[in-house]
């Protein structure tokens, strides 16, 4: 065997080992598609049909509704409180700063059923007012604060402080120099944690699922849990279910079409 | 001119400090304080004990075991698939490796759809069910079983340490293999007695982190893992004693547990990555 062949099929070994881990990472999805979209005959057999999603859309989509604003509006207040936090932990020095740093990030570390719990009790207890729509947006958007720091931590340090300097140099006052140069320049990195933040927190089931009583609010990953619960084996779930993946996975293909995966690279991807 | 400087910074943080410290930590603090009470009795009028604490000694020893056995066999899945996996990213290919890297963003729409999907896999009739008709185990065995759970869970966190392990091959210069090379090893001694021992602290940081994400996993084990392995989970109970039956103290008590051991988990993981960001 010469050298052009074995490293041929080396290559092809290592590209059929990708597939197959990927096709498993895969195959909870596809499974579930197909459920979705094949009905059983009277006679046994199966058949193509999109019955189903016609039939869980009018009670279907208001959860879906709940469940998008409450993701859009945690993005919204991340943006806002992660930004600045993000710009002084990287370009200013202070005593502490990493301990600062552990503690913010400290819920992301914390089992989301231990943080759920706590949340509940909070609720009960002392944020009365907190209960229902903002209840839920509340927990998300300190849950997943910790992705917005650290993406735009990264795009930070990635941006020359030179521009900045050359700004102020020019005239521009602090507040020009941080609108007109900076957040334009780190625009696409902080793109990167708002997409991790609405994957997550549009898909978010644990936090959900304790906070549903004292909030009295059923997100639609709350809803396709109780009904896998309820009846799990229906076509009409299994779409449900498809539903808010595919929610999902068209916003994550746009992103990687428009921004690709760059600015994802050394924040949760290799 | 120091003034306004640390006070500039006090107000860019203040906000994001403000919102972990009335989300995070008062929750967390009212979630300590409550496990030292008796059962729901913190609203109405605390009686401080230690009870909880010692039920847990007595009575829980199974689900905590049942617990780390699940998690420690799906981080060791993990890892030993995932090195080859991020091995293979980082050093072999060039073409289609941003499509491989996208797909890692999968398993992070939640545990939810992948319990579900893999329940649909493991049914009877199923599309894996020839596999078993092969090897002549009834599927009717593996739906509700720990190996089941197990695969779920590493499905769960595979991305987490391919990313880990893929980090910690980057950062390896490639001179020290090319020395190896040079001085006589062969590719798999390089390989065994180089590159493994240099990626250690990122596999170690990947299984680590994958058992700390898996310690919360809730539906995997619930919906996969059936009533002996699926249902006596810390995370389950922690639902189940909390918001079932009432009896707060006790689930305060799992929880603050349970956090207990997944910050010294993290902990550790930070120190092996040396600070490397996970």
């Amino acid at each position: 065997m010469n050298r052009k062949t074995r490293s041929l099929l080396t290559t092809s070994a290592a590209y059929l080992y990708l597939i197959i881990c990927c096709a498993v990472l895969l195959l909870p999805f596809i499974v579930t598609l197909v459920r979705s979209v094949s009905v059983a005959q009277p006679d046994g057999s199966v058949a193509f049909s999109l019955a189903s999603y016609s039939e869980i859309y009018k009670q279907f989509w208001p959860k879906i509704n709940t469940s998008l604003e409450i993701a859009l509006f945690t993005i919204a207040i991340d943006t806002i409180i992660g930004i600045p936090a993000a710009y002084a932990l990287t370009r200013y020095e202070f005593r502490g700063k990493k301990s600062l740093f552990a503690l913010l990030n400290g819920v992301w570390y914390v089992p989301g059923v231990c943080y759920a719990m706590a949340l509940v009790l909070a609720y009960y207890f002392v944020y009365k007012f907190f209960l229902g729509f903002w209840g839920f947006v509340a927990a998300y958007s300190c849950g997943f604060l910790f992705l917005m720091l650290l993406t735009c931590m990264v795009a930070f340090r990635h941006l020359d402080p030179r521009y900045e300097e050359a700004a102020l140099c020019l005239g521009a006052g602090r507040l020009g120099t941080f609108l007109r140069v900076t957040l334009p320049l780190i625009g696409p990195g902080v793109t990167a944690g708002i997409l991790l933040t609405f994957v997550l927190s549009f898909n978010e089931f644990i936090t959900a699922l304790l906070l549903t009583g004292p909030t009295r609010l059923k997100t639609a990953p709350l809803a396709v849990y109780s009904d896998i619960r309820m009846f799990g084996v229906r076509e009409t779930v299994a779409a449900e279910a498809t539903v808010l993946q595919l929610i999902s996975l068209v916003v994550v293909v746009v992103y990687l079409k428009f921004i690709g995966t760059r600015y994802l690279r050394g924040v949760i991807l290799i | 001119m120091r003034f306004g400087r640390s006070a500039k910074v006090l107000g860019m943080l203040s906000p994001a400090i403000l919102l972990e410290i009335g989300l995070f930590f008062i929750p967390l603090a009212m979630l300590t304080i409550i496990s030292f009470t008796e059962k729901e009795s913190f609203f109405f009028k605390p009686v401080y004990t230690l009870d909880n604490y010692l039920d847990i000694f007595n009575f829980y020893g199974f689900d905590f075991q049942n617990t780390f056995t699940l998690v420690t066999a799906a981080a060791f899945v993990d890892v030993v698939l995932g090195y080859p996996f991020a091995y293979i990213m980082v050093r072999k290919i060039r073409r289609f490796a941003d499509l491989f890297r996208s797909i890692m963003l999968i398993p992070l729409f939640g545990e939810l759809y992948i319990a579900y999907g893999l329940w649909f896999v493991f049914l009877p009739g199923g599309p894996l069910s020839f596999i078993f008709d092969f090897l002549n185990i009834p599927i009717s065995k593996a739906l509700y079983s720990a190996p089941s759970a197990i695969l779920g869970l590493a499905i769960y966190t595979f991305p987490f340490v391919v990313y880990n392990v893929g980090i910690s091959l980057q950062e390896i210069e490639r001179s020290f293999e090319e020395a190896a090379r040079c001085l006589g090893a062969g590719a798999v001694q390089t390989f065994f007695r180089v590159t493994l021992p240099l990626s250690f602290p990122g596999m170690l940081s990947g299984w680590l982190m994958s058992f700390g994400w898996n310690l919360g996993a809730y539906a995997i084990p619930m919906i996969m893992g059936g009533v002996i392995t699926g249902q006596r989970i810390i995370s389950v109970k922690v639902y189940s004693t909390g918001l079932v039956t009432m009896n707060f103290g006790l689930s305060a008590a799992l929880g603050v547990i349970l956090v207990v051991i997944s910050m010294i988990i993290f902990y550790v993981t930070l120190k092996a990555t040396k600070g490397v960001l996970v």
